[in-house]
């Protein structure tokens, strides 16, 4: 099923509500190869105009959901508004896979690993969410209930993101730990948006951790513990120390949760090499 | 550059001569096959990793629509049985499975879904059975018996050499030092997975096409195990997509061939899925390797012990001939005056081992590189001056008692790299490291002994035709699975017979065209073929010069030369075209063929084994010096590899771009095997089960290389060569390990070295450092 | 499923399920076996072809998504009397040992330099980064797209 209009697309979901939607592929397609899932249907959203793009609402931002991540990557807004988020997309899959793999699609896996959320979490995104007569708008921290679980309803697709601008955070940070430099799941990422003023001390900072919990974890005590200082090495120690605590790792076939564990306190201390950007 | 109307020179780096059909996907590989009416062959496989087979419930797959049939082992007309030395594997399970990827039936089906599906519906009824899944503890009295038959127990073989009396020469040493190292399972990970395709053709013979390394000795296995006729079987062996080993033998055949004899005439394809591939596919042995190293004050290496356990999972495959020539490298290329060396190599119920590139050197490099750098920082000498120092030169004996006859360049290799701007810059560039980073360089000198050993022939038989319209058809005898064998063959046969792209032909082996040569492996494609290929162009040339003086009515041959496409008289300038001359023979006439055997060691060694030993030892080796630029993140554990140097000593080069080639591939996949490929299994499931959990190097991940030749004539070789295929997927893994303890003072007994053992390795050490 | 698609640039007309992959309907049903399988589950890049000018994966595509696109597969790159300069520069460059990752490699080349026509060794790693090959440890590669963007650059010039 290929429909090219919102219209069509509820049709579809009206006659086959056990439909797998899909927009890349670059998930569901791998879950069918592995007989996880085995559909009645499959509707694809590549073809509906509406759903993509990005647009400009004044403060806010909002992303068409089939929107490939490779467009993102090179759309002028995102670069602009939102380096933290192309500083992830960078890093996600591969070069093919970006150009295939949608945004709505990340967040629809609901990955714990999944390369877009880390910095979506820190930009406190939206999802909207629509039906055939029904819209309505939520927090995406909310909207992810656990791994690869979210709160779409049968009838419902996520149709965009809307992202608030975070004009005041001159400091956008990615980094994620994989088993090798492309083509990686993610073992431990961070994602931290922060606001420095001009002599180095945090006024405000978000941080979001990824493929440490069940879904992305954020922690209000690392972030007040760094508000009010500079970068410095005993303060992130100390803010390790937080998050390793607030991770919620577990063991797989990529890596321990202890690793995870003590690298998502690293990851903090990696942030020391940002303050060479702050004190400029 | 030109290729076309170039003639084929020795030592200039043409372009291979399949790049042109690979680079427009013109080229066919044995996954390529389709025709109106193929039929799909498929496998069931067990699952379990050790279980007696009660029975098998084939009846609801056999109904379903679009299946031909579903066959068991009592569909096998033949003896049931394959392996190249030991003939231990079913083709289709009998009595006992042995391993998660054995074969329990084949479907025949129309499509894909179909053939999927019916392997779904099919069951079979078995009583799991007590497994073994460790090595040494399969030697042990009560370990559950693989082959219950078998009169060792789970012993496949041991071997033992010695030379000297290494018990009163460690009494002679001032400096002794012990490690012990463990190596994983490392998958092929090739592109294209274990394919073929077959069909019976109008004369009823079994026509097999496969992606294999042995399109010869294929045919033995087949058809003692189908119990068909040598004869009436024929394989093909087109371009592989990638082999190293994996191929070495049956894979895809003996079951194509049994599908072939049920499917009503109709051709059948076979073509393994990645995962498949993994569960199924022979892999690189694991080993536990023990080492003990003495030397004197001056850092003369002056004994070793050293005991090595290999796990060769449920089948003999070539893993003890993988642990000879293992033992026969377990000293490095240095000479060791009193060594003790025993092996034993175990069956288990994990995946099955079997040839790798490297074949068991990959493994005790990794060992030896290791306690060398230890015993220059225990000495505190210069890591390169005690490989120098101890480096072995032609004459010297290796660490089984073998003399080195040949050309020994480990010496030049070593003497090269030190004078390389990164040997002399390396404190520099270590000294420069940024935030959180620390840096290390390290090095791994290692020898790599080609062809089969002293028992089975390593031979070849070229051949050369002219055809009617006169080109020179060269039969490349042994498999091309990349390597670039079969361009090489043209780039000699052009070199001796002064022709070019357009005047000549190029078949791949054909048991039906081309003469036995031998397998796609141990080194020796270019190096046997090769002089095979040598003597019979030279004998080809004069043949045809007497024809030619003949046919120009002149007295001698002397005053003729070979160009594209022709015989010039060269004082006169009287040219006969190639396309007369052919005219002017006989057919017989046209074909000229040469035999070759490799010279073999005469030697007889201190050995005491088991069973029959193949593949030890050699006589022939290729050296190289390997140097490596680390960097290692103290938060994460990751590391980067900055640079890689490697200078290798493989005879006079014949072709520098294949050689760079087959140097840089080797050193991609040694990194792999160093920091990423962590093959994992549980209780014999493989738990990595494709690539996106087993994870070989992007483009990210393999820095820049170079590759420096030492070009020492080996007089016995090909223009000089010797061969290069395996030689450098020997140095990174323990280049890498030596720089990360470089680097952060930690070695780690265990790889590959992750980024989650890097920063644990480097935890612990600091946990120590801390206590009193 | 009735499907039109314009296939290395002629117009093609199929009938297949619409849940078909791509790399099915190319390697079975139109005898294009220049794309190729690795993985089946966008792991290898082998199986990459171009899709409206962009680099996709067909063993991730199903039939019903070809309709009304422009698909190129390695078989379409070269002219009528001569090589893609990525193709003449791979041969001459020695980046061919398998050749098996080459058609997927070379079409992602070719999406790179559409982008980005004059990439940095690590900006042609970082557009090759999806495509896996085992046999050359991808220098050769990098220095043939290296030396097809300059070939290409100094024509225009």
């Amino acid at each position: 099923m290929l429909p090219h209009t919102p219209e069509e697309l509820w049709e579809v979901l009206r006659a086959e509500p056990q439909a797998a939607v899909y927009a890349g592929g670059t998930d569901l397609l791998v879950k069918l190869r592995q007989g996880l899932v085995d559909p009645s249907c499959l509707v694809c959203l590549e073809r509906i105009e509406e759903l993509k793009g990005v647009q400009e609402f004044g403060h806010e931002v909002f992303i068409g959901t089939c929107s490939t991540h490779g467009y993102l990557l090179a759309n002028p807004i995102i670069r602009s508004n939102f380096p933290v988020l192309t500083k992830a997309l960078e890093l996600l899959g591969s070069p093919p896979i970006r150009n295939m793999g949608t945004i709505g699609g990340n967040i629809c896996t609901a990955s714990p690993a999944a390369d877009s959320l880390p910095p979506l979490y820190v930009l406190e995104a939206e999802v909207e969410i629509r039906s055939k007569n029904t819209s309505r708008r939520m927090a995406l921290k909310e909207f992810i209930k656990g791994p690869g679980k979210t709160s779409l309803q049968p009838g419902e697709i996520v149709s965009g993101i809307w992202v608030k601008k975070a004009p005041g955070y001159n400091l956008h940070h990615f980094e994620k730990v994989g088993q090798r430099k492309a083509l990686a799941i993610s073992i431990a990422s961070l994602a931290g948006l922060l606001r420095a003023s001009e002599n180095g001390v945090i006024e405000e900072a978000r941080f979001a951790w990824g493929s440490v919990g069940p879904t992305i974890i954020t922690s209000p005590e690392v972030e007040k513990a760094l508000v009010g200082n500079r970068l410095s090495r005993p303060i992130l120690e100390m803010a390790a120390c937080l998050a390793r605590s607030a991770v919620e790792p577990i063991d797989d076939i990529r890596a321990s949760g202890e690793y995870r564990r003590l690298v998502s306190g690293n990851l903090m201390v990696h942030l020391l090499t940002l303050q060479r950007e702050v004190c400029h | 550059m030109p290729v076309k109307s170039d003639i084929f020179k020795i030592g200039s780096a043409i372009p291979r001569a399949d790049a042109l059909s690979k680079v427009t996907g013109q080229e066919k590989y044995a996954a390529d096959y389709y025709s109106p009416n193929f039929v799909w062959a498929g496998v069931k496989r067990a699952g379990v990793p050790h279980a007696r087979l009660k029975s098998i419930a084939v009846e609801v797959a056999r109904k379903l629509p679009g299946v031909l049939c579903v066959l068991a082992h009592k569909d096998v007309p033949g003896s049931n049985r394959q392996g190249i030395i030991f003939k231990d594997q079913p083709v289709l399970v009998d009595t006992k499975i042995r391993h998660c990827g054995d074969a329990i039936a084949l479907v025949l089906a129309e499509d894909k879904p179909t053939l999927n599906k019916a392997l779904h519906l099919i069951n079979f009824d078995y009583e799991p059975l007590p497994a073994i899944f460790d090595p040494e503890k399969a030697l042990e009295e009560r370990a559950p018996l693989v082959h219950e038959d078998h009169p060792e127990g789970n012993l496949l073989q041991h071997i033992s050499v010695k030379v000297g009396n290494v018990k009163e020469a460690f009494l002679e040493c001032t400096t002794i030092l012990e490690g012990s190292f463990e190596v994983p399972f490392q998958e092929h990970a090739y592109l294209e997975t274990e394919a073929g395709w077959a069909y019976l053709a109008e004369d009823g013979r079994l026509v097999i096409v496969a992606s294999t390394q042995t399109p010869f000795r294929d045919r033995f296995e087949i058809a003692s195990a189908l119990g068909l006729d040598i004869d009436k079987i024929r394989v093909i062996a087109p371009y592989l997509g990638g082999a190293f080993g994996g191929k070495d033998g049956l894979t895809v055949q003996s079951l194509l061939g049994l599908a072939a004899l049920n499917s009503q005439g109709r051709p059948v394809k076979m073509w393994w899925d990645r995962e498949e591939s993994f569960l199924a596919g022979v892999k690189r042995l694991p080993a536990r390797m023990y080492y003990r190293v003495g030397a004197k004050a001056d850092g003369t290496l002056h004994a070793l012990d050293c005991r090595l356990y290999f796990d060769t999972g449920p089948y003999a495959h070539l893993s003890s001939e993988i642990m000879a020539l293992a033992m026969e490298h377990t000293g490095g290329p240095y000479r060791i005056p009193h060594t003790s060396i025993k092996g034993w190599c175990a069956y288990t119920n994990n995946p099955p081992g079997g040839p790798f590139r490297g074949f068991g050197v990959p493994q005790v490099t990794a060992a030896m590189e290791q306690m060398i750098d230890m015993l220059a920082a225990k000495l505190k000498m210069d890591p390169l001056e005690i490989r120098r120092q101890n480096a072995v030169r032609q004459g010297d004996r290796n660490c089984v008692g073998v003399t080195l006859v040949n050309s020994t360049g480990a010496l030049d290799c070593l003497e090269t790299l030190a004078l390389h701007p990164l040997w002399q810059e390396r404190k520099k560039w270590k000294e420069s490291a940024g935030p959180f980073k620390r840096r290390g360089v390290g090095l791994a000198c290692m020898a790599h002994g080609s062809g089969y050993g002293p028992i089975i022939p390593d031979e070849a038989n070229a051949k050369i035709e002219l055809t009617d319209e006169g080109k020179l058809r060269i039969f490349c005898g042994v498999s091309d699975m990349g390597q670039g064998n079969a361009s090489t063959c043209l780039q000699i046969a052009g070199d001796i017979l002064g022709q070019d792209a357009d005047s000549m032909e190029l078949i791949l082996p054909d048991t039906d065209r081309s003469l036995p040569s031998g397998s796609a492996s141990a080194s020796r494609c270019t190096y046997t073929y090769g002089n095979a290929l040598i003597r019979a162009a030279q004998a080809f040339k004069q043949r045809l010069f007497e024809r030619a003086s003949t046919l120009l009515i002149i007295p001698t041959s002397d005053d003729l030369s070979l160009i594209p496409g022709g015989i010039r008289h060269l004082p006169s300038g009287k040219e006969i075209p190639l396309s007369q001359l052919a005219q002017l023979m006989d057919p017989p006439e046209r074909t000229c063929t040469h035999y070759y055997r490799a010279p073999v060691a005469q030697e007889k060694l201190e050995l005491h084994s088991s069973s029959k030993v193949f593949g030890l030892p050699h006589i022939l080796f290729s050296y190289a010096a390997h140097l490596t630029y680390l960097e290692v993140d103290e938060l994460t554990g990751e590391i980067e590899i900055n640079t890689y140097l490697s200078v290798s000593d493989c005879g006079r080069v014949i072709n520098p771009q294949i050689y760079e080639q087959q140097i840089q591939g080797g050193i991609a996949q040694g990194l792999g095997y160093a920091l990423s490929e962590d093959f994992s299994v549980k209780e014999g499931k493989g738990l990595t089960t494709d690539l996106s959990t087993y994870i070989i190097p992007t483009t990210l991940d393999v820095p820049e290389m170079v590759s420096i030749p030492v070009e020492i004539d080996e007089p016995t070789g090909p223009f000089g060569l010797k061969g290069i295929g395996e030689i450098s997927i020997n140095g990174p893994l323990p280049a890498v390990a030596n720089a990360l303890a470089d680097a952060c003072g930690t070695r780690i007994s265990r790889s590959p070295f992750t980024p989650e053992r890097v920063l644990g390795a480097m935890k612990e050490k600091a946990l120590h450092e801390v206590k009193p | 499923m009735k499907i039109s698609f314009t296939l290395n640039g002629k117009v093609n007309q199929i009938d297949v399920p619409s849940a078909r992959r791509v790399i099915d309907i190319l390697r079975e049903d139109l005898e294009l076996t220049g794309t190729k399988e690795g993985c089946g589950a966008g792991e290898c890049g082998a199986c990459t072809i171009l899709v409206d000018g962009e680099s996709r994966l067909s063993c991730l595509m199903l039939a019903a998504q070809l309709e009304g696109r422009s698909v190129t597969t390695i078989e379409g790159i070269a002219s009528e009397d001569r090589l893609h300069p990525l193709q003449e520069a791979f041969v001459e460059h020695g980046a061919v040992q398998c050749g098996f990752c080459i058609p997927g490699m070379v079409l992602s080349a070719v999406d790179l330099l559409q982008r980005n026509p004059n990439p940095t060794r690590m900006e042609i790693r970082q557009g090759l980064s999806g495509n896996l090959c085992r046999c050359t440890g991808y220098q050769k590669i990098v220095d043939a797209v290296e030396g097809a963007a300059r070939k290409i650059g100094s024509k225009k010039d």
